[in-house]
Protein backbone atom coordinates (compact mmCIF):
# COMPACT_ATOMS: atom_id res chain seq x y z
CA UNK A 1 0.00 0.00 0.00
CA UNK A 2 1.43 3.97 -0.62
CA UNK A 3 2.08 5.33 2.11
CA UNK A 4 0.19 8.22 0.70
CA UNK A 5 -2.90 6.11 1.47
CA UNK A 6 -1.16 4.76 5.28
CA UNK A 7 -1.15 8.53 6.42
CA UNK A 8 -5.11 9.15 5.21
CA UNK A 9 -6.14 5.52 7.10
CA UNK A 10 -4.23 7.39 10.22
CA UNK A 11 -5.38 10.72 10.29
CA UNK A 12 -9.15 9.08 9.80
CA UNK A 13 -8.34 6.53 12.68
CA UNK A 14 -6.40 8.76 14.67
CA UNK A 15 -9.40 11.41 14.57
CA UNK A 16 -11.79 8.84 15.54
CA UNK A 17 -9.69 7.67 17.98
CA UNK A 18 -9.07 11.23 19.51
CA UNK A 19 -12.50 11.70 20.01
CA UNK A 20 -13.77 8.61 21.61
CA UNK A 21 -10.22 9.60 23.75
CA UNK A 22 -12.17 13.07 24.48
CA UNK A 23 -15.59 11.40 24.84
CA UNK A 24 -14.71 9.32 27.79
CA UNK A 25 -12.25 11.77 29.65
CA UNK A 26 -9.51 8.84 29.84
CA UNK A 27 -6.83 11.70 28.45
CA UNK A 28 -7.89 13.92 31.63
CA UNK A 29 -4.75 14.62 33.95
CA UNK A 30 -7.00 14.64 36.77
CA UNK A 31 -8.24 10.82 35.32
CA UNK A 32 -5.51 9.53 34.80
CA UNK A 33 -3.33 10.63 37.59
CA UNK A 34 -6.68 9.61 39.78
CA UNK A 35 -6.23 6.15 38.66
CA UNK A 36 -2.46 5.86 39.66
CA UNK A 37 -3.94 7.37 43.03
CA UNK A 38 -6.27 4.24 43.26
CA UNK A 39 -9.50 7.33 43.27
CA UNK A 40 -10.87 6.70 40.07
CA UNK A 41 -10.92 4.48 37.38
CA UNK A 42 -12.18 5.45 34.43
CA UNK A 43 -8.66 4.73 32.77
CA UNK A 44 -8.87 1.17 33.87
CA UNK A 45 -12.48 1.25 32.91
CA UNK A 46 -11.47 2.56 29.06
CA UNK A 47 -8.62 0.15 28.82
CA UNK A 48 -9.79 -2.90 29.93
CA UNK A 49 -12.88 -2.86 27.53
CA UNK A 50 -10.17 -1.58 24.78
CA UNK A 51 -8.44 -4.58 25.47
CA UNK A 52 -11.68 -6.94 25.67
CA UNK A 53 -12.75 -5.50 22.20
CA UNK A 54 -9.49 -6.09 20.36
CA UNK A 55 -9.45 -9.35 21.80
CA UNK A 56 -12.77 -10.38 20.37
CA UNK A 57 -12.14 -8.92 17.20
CA UNK A 58 -8.85 -10.45 16.51
CA UNK A 59 -10.12 -13.76 17.78
CA UNK A 60 -12.86 -13.48 14.75
CA UNK A 61 -9.88 -11.82 12.47
CA UNK A 62 -7.35 -14.68 13.46
CA UNK A 63 -9.42 -17.51 13.95
CA UNK A 64 -10.74 -17.55 10.67
CA UNK A 65 -7.48 -16.66 9.15
CA UNK A 66 -7.97 -13.04 7.93
CA UNK A 67 -4.93 -11.27 9.66
CA UNK A 68 -2.04 -12.70 11.39
CA UNK A 69 -1.00 -11.63 14.87
CA UNK A 70 2.01 -9.27 15.41
CA UNK A 71 2.80 -9.96 19.38
CA UNK A 72 5.84 -7.96 20.47
CA UNK A 73 8.59 -9.85 21.55
CA UNK A 74 9.03 -10.82 25.42
CA UNK A 75 11.68 -8.70 26.46
CA UNK A 76 11.80 -9.31 30.55
CA UNK A 77 14.47 -6.78 31.54
CA UNK A 78 13.22 -4.34 29.25
CA UNK A 79 9.87 -4.72 29.72
CA UNK A 80 10.54 -4.01 33.10
CA UNK A 81 12.68 -1.47 32.94
CA UNK A 82 10.72 0.33 30.33
CA UNK A 83 7.70 -0.11 31.92
CA UNK A 84 8.33 1.31 35.16
CA UNK A 85 10.31 4.25 33.79
CA UNK A 86 7.11 5.11 31.61
CA UNK A 87 5.31 4.26 34.96
CA UNK A 88 6.29 7.20 36.55
CA UNK A 89 6.54 9.80 33.32
CA UNK A 90 2.23 8.92 32.76
CA UNK A 91 2.07 9.98 36.62
CA UNK A 92 4.29 13.06 35.99
CA UNK A 93 3.09 13.97 32.69
CA UNK A 94 -0.92 12.96 33.67
CA UNK A 95 -0.92 11.44 30.05
CA UNK A 96 0.38 8.65 28.27
CA UNK A 97 2.20 9.14 24.97
CA UNK A 98 -1.20 8.89 22.64
CA UNK A 99 -3.29 10.98 25.39
CA UNK A 100 -0.89 13.74 25.14
CA UNK A 101 -2.13 14.35 21.71
CA UNK A 102 -5.71 14.36 22.69
CA UNK A 103 -4.47 17.02 25.87
CA UNK A 104 -3.41 18.95 22.85
CA UNK A 105 -6.19 19.31 20.85
CA UNK A 106 -8.53 19.58 24.16
CA UNK A 107 -6.46 22.78 24.71
CA UNK A 108 -3.85 21.78 27.74
CA UNK A 109 -1.54 24.12 27.27
CA UNK A 110 1.20 21.75 29.59
CA UNK A 111 0.52 18.53 27.21
CA UNK A 112 2.78 20.83 24.52
CA UNK A 113 5.60 20.76 27.14
CA UNK A 114 4.76 16.81 28.06
CA UNK A 115 5.38 16.50 23.75
CA UNK A 116 8.61 18.11 23.56
CA UNK A 117 9.60 16.05 26.63
CA UNK A 118 8.65 12.81 24.87
CA UNK A 119 10.17 13.94 21.48
CA UNK A 120 13.59 15.07 23.60
CA UNK A 121 13.20 11.52 25.86
CA UNK A 122 12.96 9.31 22.28
CA UNK A 123 15.72 10.90 20.72
CA UNK A 124 17.85 10.17 24.03
CA UNK A 125 16.68 6.60 23.89
CA UNK A 126 18.00 6.70 20.19
CA UNK A 127 21.75 7.91 21.15
CA UNK A 128 21.29 5.32 23.87
CA UNK A 129 20.33 2.31 21.70
CA UNK A 130 23.23 0.99 20.52
CA UNK A 131 24.62 0.35 23.62
CA UNK A 132 21.57 -0.34 25.48
CA UNK A 133 20.91 -3.49 23.40
CA UNK A 134 24.17 -4.30 24.37
CA UNK A 135 23.28 -4.95 27.98
CA UNK A 136 20.59 -7.47 29.88
CA UNK A 137 17.97 -4.88 28.19
CA UNK A 138 18.32 -6.36 25.10
CA UNK A 139 18.25 -10.17 26.08
CA UNK A 140 14.85 -12.51 25.36
CA UNK A 141 12.66 -12.19 22.36
CA UNK A 142 10.62 -14.88 21.79
CA UNK A 143 7.03 -13.88 20.91
CA UNK A 144 5.21 -15.69 23.73
CA UNK A 145 1.66 -15.58 23.57
CA UNK A 146 -0.17 -16.68 26.85
CA UNK A 147 -2.57 -19.15 24.82
CA UNK A 148 0.52 -21.24 23.42
CA UNK A 149 1.71 -21.67 26.95
CA UNK A 150 -1.61 -23.16 27.68
CA UNK A 151 -1.68 -25.11 24.77
CA UNK A 152 -5.26 -23.60 23.43
CA UNK A 153 -5.80 -21.70 20.22
CA UNK A 154 -5.01 -17.98 20.17
CA UNK A 155 -9.17 -17.56 19.64
CA UNK A 156 -10.35 -19.63 22.65
CA UNK A 157 -7.73 -18.04 24.86
CA UNK A 158 -8.83 -14.16 23.56
CA UNK A 159 -12.24 -14.78 24.25
CA UNK A 160 -11.54 -16.23 27.56
CA UNK A 161 -9.66 -13.36 28.50
CA UNK A 162 -12.35 -11.01 27.20
CA UNK A 163 -15.13 -12.80 29.27
CA UNK A 164 -12.72 -12.90 32.22
CA UNK A 165 -12.26 -9.00 31.46
CA UNK A 166 -16.38 -8.62 31.60
CA UNK A 167 -16.56 -10.35 34.68
CA UNK A 168 -14.20 -7.73 36.33
CA UNK A 169 -15.94 -4.44 34.66
CA UNK A 170 -18.89 -5.60 36.13
CA UNK A 171 -17.82 -5.65 39.07
CA UNK A 172 -15.63 -2.08 39.20
CA UNK A 173 -18.99 -0.91 38.01
CA UNK A 174 -20.82 -2.01 40.86
CA UNK A 175 -18.26 -0.90 43.15
CA UNK A 176 -17.14 2.25 41.62
CA UNK A 177 -19.69 3.78 39.27
CA UNK A 178 -18.19 6.28 36.69
CA UNK A 179 -20.60 8.92 36.78
CA UNK A 180 -19.11 10.43 39.66
CA UNK A 181 -15.91 10.32 38.95
CA UNK A 182 -16.34 12.60 35.87
CA UNK A 183 -16.09 15.11 38.15
CA UNK A 184 -18.04 18.58 38.28
CA UNK A 185 -16.60 20.10 35.15
CA UNK A 186 -15.47 16.15 33.33
CA UNK A 187 -11.82 16.77 34.25
CA UNK A 188 -11.70 14.10 36.83
CA UNK A 189 -11.32 16.59 39.67
CA UNK A 190 -14.05 14.93 42.23
CA UNK A 191 -12.63 17.25 45.09
CA UNK A 192 -15.59 19.68 46.94
CA UNK A 193 -15.71 22.72 45.92
CA UNK A 194 -14.87 23.87 49.18
CA UNK A 195 -11.37 22.06 49.04
CA UNK A 196 -9.09 25.17 49.59
CA UNK A 197 -10.11 25.87 53.22
CA UNK A 198 -9.06 22.15 53.16
CA UNK A 199 -5.28 22.60 51.58
CA UNK A 200 -5.01 25.57 54.02
CA UNK A 201 -5.37 22.63 57.37
CA UNK A 202 -1.74 22.61 57.88
CA UNK A 203 -0.57 26.00 57.30
CA UNK A 204 2.02 26.25 54.58
CA UNK A 205 5.94 27.69 54.78
CA UNK B 1 -24.86 12.16 21.23
CA UNK B 2 -21.88 13.35 19.33
CA UNK B 3 -22.36 17.09 21.36
CA UNK B 4 -22.08 15.57 24.71
CA UNK B 5 -19.17 16.13 26.82
CA UNK B 6 -18.51 12.33 27.96
CA UNK B 7 -19.47 9.38 27.29
CA UNK B 8 -19.59 6.09 29.29
CA UNK B 9 -15.98 4.68 28.98
CA UNK B 10 -17.30 1.11 28.11
CA UNK B 11 -18.80 2.84 24.65
CA UNK B 12 -15.25 4.88 24.35
CA UNK B 13 -13.31 1.62 25.03
CA UNK B 14 -15.60 -0.30 22.25
CA UNK B 15 -14.82 2.28 19.50
CA UNK B 16 -11.32 2.28 20.58
CA UNK B 17 -11.02 -1.18 20.76
CA UNK B 18 -12.68 -1.58 16.64
CA UNK B 19 -9.99 0.21 15.72
CA UNK B 20 -7.65 -2.44 15.60
CA UNK B 21 -10.11 -3.82 12.54
CA UNK B 22 -8.63 -1.26 10.56
CA UNK B 23 -5.01 -1.94 11.42
CA UNK B 24 -4.91 -5.16 10.86
CA UNK B 25 -6.96 -5.63 7.93
CA UNK B 26 -5.59 -2.30 6.22
CA UNK B 27 -2.22 -1.39 7.79
CA UNK B 28 -1.35 -5.16 9.01
CA UNK B 29 -0.14 -3.41 12.24
CA UNK B 30 -1.64 -3.09 15.95
CA UNK B 31 -2.46 -0.09 17.46
CA UNK B 32 0.26 1.84 18.85
CA UNK B 33 1.40 5.23 19.79
CA UNK B 34 5.28 5.69 20.87
CA UNK B 35 7.48 4.60 18.17
CA UNK B 36 5.97 7.71 15.76
CA UNK B 37 7.44 9.81 18.82
CA UNK B 38 11.12 7.91 17.33
CA UNK B 39 9.74 9.20 13.73
CA UNK B 40 9.49 12.89 14.40
CA UNK B 41 12.18 13.35 17.30
CA UNK B 42 14.73 10.83 15.06
CA UNK B 43 13.59 12.60 12.00
CA UNK B 44 14.23 16.71 13.70
CA UNK B 45 17.30 15.38 15.08
CA UNK B 46 19.14 13.97 12.15
CA UNK B 47 18.63 17.97 10.65
CA UNK B 48 21.27 18.95 13.08
CA UNK B 49 22.97 15.94 13.29
CA UNK B 50 22.94 13.27 10.15
CA UNK B 51 25.29 11.27 12.12
CA UNK B 52 22.23 9.97 13.77
CA UNK B 53 20.83 7.88 11.02
CA UNK B 54 23.74 5.54 10.95
CA UNK B 55 22.28 4.32 13.64
CA UNK B 56 20.04 1.38 12.50
CA UNK B 57 17.23 1.69 15.37
CA UNK B 58 16.60 5.58 13.94
CA UNK B 59 16.88 4.73 9.99
CA UNK B 60 14.11 2.35 10.66
CA UNK B 61 11.98 4.68 12.34
CA UNK B 62 12.19 7.87 9.80
CA UNK B 63 12.11 5.48 6.77
CA UNK B 64 8.93 6.31 4.41
CA UNK B 65 7.20 3.39 5.06
CA UNK B 66 3.57 3.28 5.33
CA UNK B 67 3.48 1.69 8.69
CA UNK B 68 6.06 4.43 10.41
CA UNK B 69 3.86 7.51 8.85
CA UNK B 70 0.54 5.66 9.83
CA UNK B 71 1.45 6.06 13.37
CA UNK B 72 2.47 9.66 12.75
CA UNK B 73 -0.80 10.29 11.29
CA UNK B 74 -2.62 8.38 13.88
CA UNK B 75 -1.28 10.17 16.50
CA UNK B 76 -1.69 13.99 14.66
CA UNK B 77 -5.31 12.62 14.03
CA UNK B 78 -5.47 11.95 17.47
CA UNK B 79 -5.14 16.06 18.83
CA UNK B 80 -7.65 16.57 15.62
CA UNK B 81 -10.35 14.53 17.09
CA UNK B 82 -9.65 16.05 20.14
CA UNK B 83 -10.37 19.12 19.02
CA UNK B 84 -13.16 18.54 17.41
CA UNK B 85 -15.11 16.85 20.31
CA UNK B 86 -13.83 19.52 22.42
CA UNK B 87 -15.72 21.82 20.01
CA UNK B 88 -19.01 19.72 19.25
CA UNK B 89 -19.67 19.76 23.87
CA UNK B 90 -18.16 23.04 24.18
CA UNK B 91 -16.09 20.94 27.58
CA UNK B 92 -13.07 23.60 26.77
CA UNK B 93 -10.08 23.26 29.14
CA UNK B 94 -8.18 25.78 31.12
CA UNK B 95 -4.21 26.17 30.17
CA UNK B 96 -3.57 23.94 32.86
CA UNK B 97 -5.66 21.32 34.75
CA UNK B 98 -6.89 22.75 38.23
CA UNK B 99 -5.45 19.50 39.67
CA UNK B 100 -2.04 20.01 39.27
CA UNK B 101 -2.01 22.79 42.15
CA UNK B 102 -3.44 20.16 44.40
CA UNK B 103 -1.01 17.08 43.59
CA UNK B 104 2.05 19.94 42.62
CA UNK B 105 1.54 22.03 45.52
CA UNK B 106 1.83 25.02 43.65
CA UNK B 107 -0.10 27.02 41.06
CA UNK B 108 2.95 28.19 39.37
CA UNK B 109 2.70 27.45 35.47
CA UNK B 110 6.43 27.17 35.54
CA UNK B 111 6.54 24.15 37.64
CA UNK B 112 3.85 22.75 35.91
CA UNK B 113 5.25 22.83 32.64
CA UNK B 114 9.09 21.15 34.05
CA UNK B 115 7.29 18.81 35.77
CA UNK B 116 5.25 18.03 32.45
CA UNK B 117 8.46 18.10 29.93
CA UNK B 118 10.19 15.99 32.29
CA UNK B 119 7.30 13.23 32.92
CA UNK B 120 7.38 13.30 29.09
CA UNK B 121 10.84 13.09 28.76
CA UNK B 122 10.66 9.79 31.38
CA UNK B 123 7.63 8.46 29.35
CA UNK B 124 9.28 8.12 26.00
CA UNK B 125 12.47 6.72 27.15
CA UNK B 126 11.02 4.86 29.03
CA UNK B 127 8.42 3.44 26.26
CA UNK B 128 11.26 2.99 23.74
CA UNK B 129 13.10 0.39 26.48
CA UNK B 130 9.86 -1.43 26.78
CA UNK B 131 9.12 -1.19 22.99
CA UNK B 132 5.73 0.41 23.49
CA UNK B 133 3.84 2.61 25.43
CA UNK B 134 -0.37 1.97 27.03
CA UNK B 135 -1.14 1.33 23.48
CA UNK B 136 1.12 -0.69 22.28
CA UNK B 137 2.04 -3.16 25.01
CA UNK B 138 -1.46 -2.07 26.59
CA UNK B 139 -4.36 -2.33 24.53
CA UNK B 140 -3.00 -4.53 21.57
CA UNK B 141 -0.26 -6.27 23.24
CA UNK B 142 -2.49 -7.67 25.90
CA UNK B 143 -5.18 -8.70 23.51
CA UNK B 144 -3.02 -10.46 21.62
CA UNK B 145 -2.20 -12.10 24.79
CA UNK B 146 1.10 -11.25 24.64
CA UNK B 147 3.56 -12.40 27.90
CA UNK B 148 5.82 -9.47 27.70
CA UNK B 149 3.52 -6.91 27.08
CA UNK B 150 1.31 -7.94 30.10
CA UNK B 151 4.87 -7.75 31.95
CA UNK B 152 5.48 -4.32 30.50
CA UNK B 153 1.90 -2.82 31.45
CA UNK B 154 2.21 -4.36 35.31
CA UNK B 155 5.37 -2.61 35.85
CA UNK B 156 3.99 0.66 34.16
CA UNK B 157 0.80 0.47 36.72
CA UNK B 158 3.50 -0.28 39.35
CA UNK B 159 5.95 2.57 38.57
CA UNK B 160 2.81 4.91 37.58
CA UNK B 161 1.18 4.48 41.63
CA UNK B 162 4.00 4.49 43.13
CA UNK B 163 5.33 7.99 41.55
CA UNK B 164 1.32 9.38 42.03
CA UNK B 165 0.80 8.41 45.79
CA UNK B 166 4.93 9.02 47.00
CA UNK B 167 5.99 12.01 44.57
CA UNK B 168 2.75 13.98 43.72
CA UNK B 169 0.00 15.10 46.42
CA UNK B 170 -3.52 13.94 47.02
CA UNK B 171 -5.61 15.17 44.08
Amino acid sequence: MSVTLAIAVGLLMGVVFGFALEKSRVFEPGIIVGQMQLRNFIMLKVFLTAVATGAVVLAVLNGFGYVKLSPKAALYGADIVGGLILGVGIALAGACPGTTLAQIGAGYRDALFTLVGGLFGAVAYSYAEPALSKTFLGQGGGKLIFSNLAGIPYWAGALILAAAIVLILIALESWKPWRPELGNDVDGDIAPATSPQKLTVVPAE
Amino acid sequence: MLMQKAWSPYLAGIVIGLLQIPAFLIIETALGASSSYVTIGGLIASWFDPALLKVGYVARHVAITGKNWWQVALVAGIAVGAFISMQMSGARRRAVSPIWQRALGTASPATRYAVAFFGGFLMLFGARIADGCTSGHGISGMAQLAVGSTVAVAAMFVGGIATATLVLRRI
